[in-house]
């Protein structure tokens, strides 16, 4: 049986009506699942949805129920997040666990690796995305969905949490010796931050290209939730300024605004402080983490046999400019370079 | 630092051989070539430096080393990548137990020069994209 039967038999079961499923094609991006973007016929009306299932290797381990429920949190709150439509655990329906979202058409995401992404809208698109983020900080995770599914760590706590899970991943996974990746955690461990002024919903990969733009200055989703969690929100904001994000320009995260500007628009989003040792702390991490998830590519890749190209990208160009960010900072952190 | 050359171009050629499914045609195979050209692209950088990069930081790891107090082998008469990532993997190891040494006795000197020896490591294995537009 296609996938298509496979997926018209499922949700004709869940829906309790006959589901044509049309057009079903697997698109680029979400690189942790497999993703496909397809319509429904439901007595003569199309629905565009997609679906997002687990592959057989990933970039990343996560957990989609964390996924779904983090979708579920923010749509309609103030944060274009897709429509939640179907979560399913169980292996006999369509092989891995997957799950259904509505689709949200017209929109375009960047890749990371060009310039000027965002051109004239640049600064209008920024606004939204560092908005959204502190919409997302500001949320109380107690009664939102992913708090059934998500452990809440101690405020204290939040930074030895991330980091020892990100520093097991590498020592895990590693195929080679990583000095520059090593003293980066040393010295996030000699130094820990502030506790978390609050804990929050992490979206966890909140960066460009993991959102949809309409080419005339709106965000119309945020996507790619799938390392979602409960922390400290200044991870998401360390992750969404790492140098890596910022479209080779220097002088503006993300490629969208000045550091001074994204921090501002942040700060009034969330009501929280983005307090610089902390801010240090979580970029040094982002970075770490970042190192993390292309080292496990680059055994992902290996592991499947190369098959992967998107692995075999992020395990070695990314990578090394990775290891490129966190040794100038380690040099910047030390006040001489 | 992994994979190599020769892994991505064999990856390469095993990520075009099978036929996708019916569903993966279109823009998600279209996307898939792209990022194997990209993928070749940079393969012909590691191909064109691969070998000089990993002799030049074997010996500069080497030297360290020497300079802490922990003299190391520094070269292998195999050129070939496999023996100077192995030969770079054993010095590597030694250069993380020696930093870590380092900063436990608080030598900030020896840090210093560590942490610009790791600049100079990263600056050298960067691959280059070429410059591609935003939409």
């Amino acid at each position: 049986m296609s996938l298509a039967d496979q997926l018209s038999a499922y949700l004709g079961r869940l829906w309790g009506r006959e589901v044509q499923v049309l057009d079903l094609a697997r698109i680029p991006g979400g690189a942790s699942r497999e993703t496909y973007r397809f319509d429904v016929d439901l007595d003569g009306e199309r629905r565009g949805l997609i679906l997002r299932r687990d592959p057989v290797g990933s970039l990343i381990d996560t957990d989609r129920r964390l996924e779904f429920s983090a979708v579920q949190s923010f749509y309609g709150r103030g944060v274009p997040a897709p429509e939640p439509v179907a979560l399913e655990m169980a292996e006999t329906e369509l092989e891995r666990p997957f799950f259904i979202m509505g689709r949200i058409d017209g929109g375009k995401a960047a890749s990371p690796f060009t310039v000027d992404a965002y051109g004239v809208h640049a600064a209008t698109i920024g606004e939204q995305f560092f908005s959204s983020l502190g919409i997302i900080a500001k949320a109380d995770p107690v009664g939102l969905p992913i708090s059934e599914v998500a452990e809440s760590p101690d405020r204290a706590a939040c930074w030895s949490k991330e980091l020892d899970y990100w520093a097991d991943v590498i020592e895990t996974d590693q195929l080679h010796p990583q000095p520059i990746v090593w003293a980066a955690i040393r010295k996030l461990r000699r130094n820990a931050p502030p506790p978390a002024q609050k804990i929050s919903v992490v979206h966890g990969d909140y960066r460009t290209g993991n959102f949809l733009h309409d080419g005339e200055g709106k965000i119309i989703a945020i996507l790619d939730w799938e390392m979602a969690h409960l922390g400290d929100p200044m991870e998401d904001l360390g992750w969404a300024i790492d140098p890596l994000w910022g479209h080779y320009d220097p002088d503006k995260v993300g490629g969208m605004l000045t550091r001074t500007e994204a921090l501002k628009i942040w700060e009034q989003a969330s009501g929280l402080k983005a307090d610089v040792q902390a801010l240090d702390w979580w970029s040094l991490f982002n970075a770490v983490k970042g190192q993390a998830i292309w080292t496990s590519s680059a055994r992902e890749y290996r592991d499947s046999g190369g098959k992967d190209p998107v692995l075999a990208l992020s395990g070695w160009y990314t990578a090394r400019r990775h290891d490129k960010i966190i040794a100038d900072r380690l040099a910047s952190l030390e006040g001489w370079a | 630092m992994t994979p190599t050359a020769a892994e991505v171009l064999m990856g390469n050629f095993m990520a075009l051989v099978e036929p996708p499914p019916q569903e993966s045609v279109g823009d998600y195979m279209a996307s898939r070539i792209a990022v194997i050209g990209m993928n070749s692209l940079l393969a012909s950088q590691e191909t064109e430096m691969g070998a000089a990069v990993r002799v030049w930081e074997n010996e500069a790891i080497s030297a360290l080393l020497s300079k802490a107090g922990t003299p190391s082998a520094t070269s292998t008469e195999d050129l070939s990548i496999t023996a100077l990532d192995a030969l770079n993997a054993k010095l590597r190891l030694v250069l993380i137990a020696v930093h870590e040494a380092v900063e436990a006795k608080g030598d900030t000197a020896l840090d210093r020069e560590i942490l610009i020896l790791y600049q100079a490591m990263a600056d050298k294995r960067m691959l280059v994209l070429p410059v591609m537009a935003g939409s």
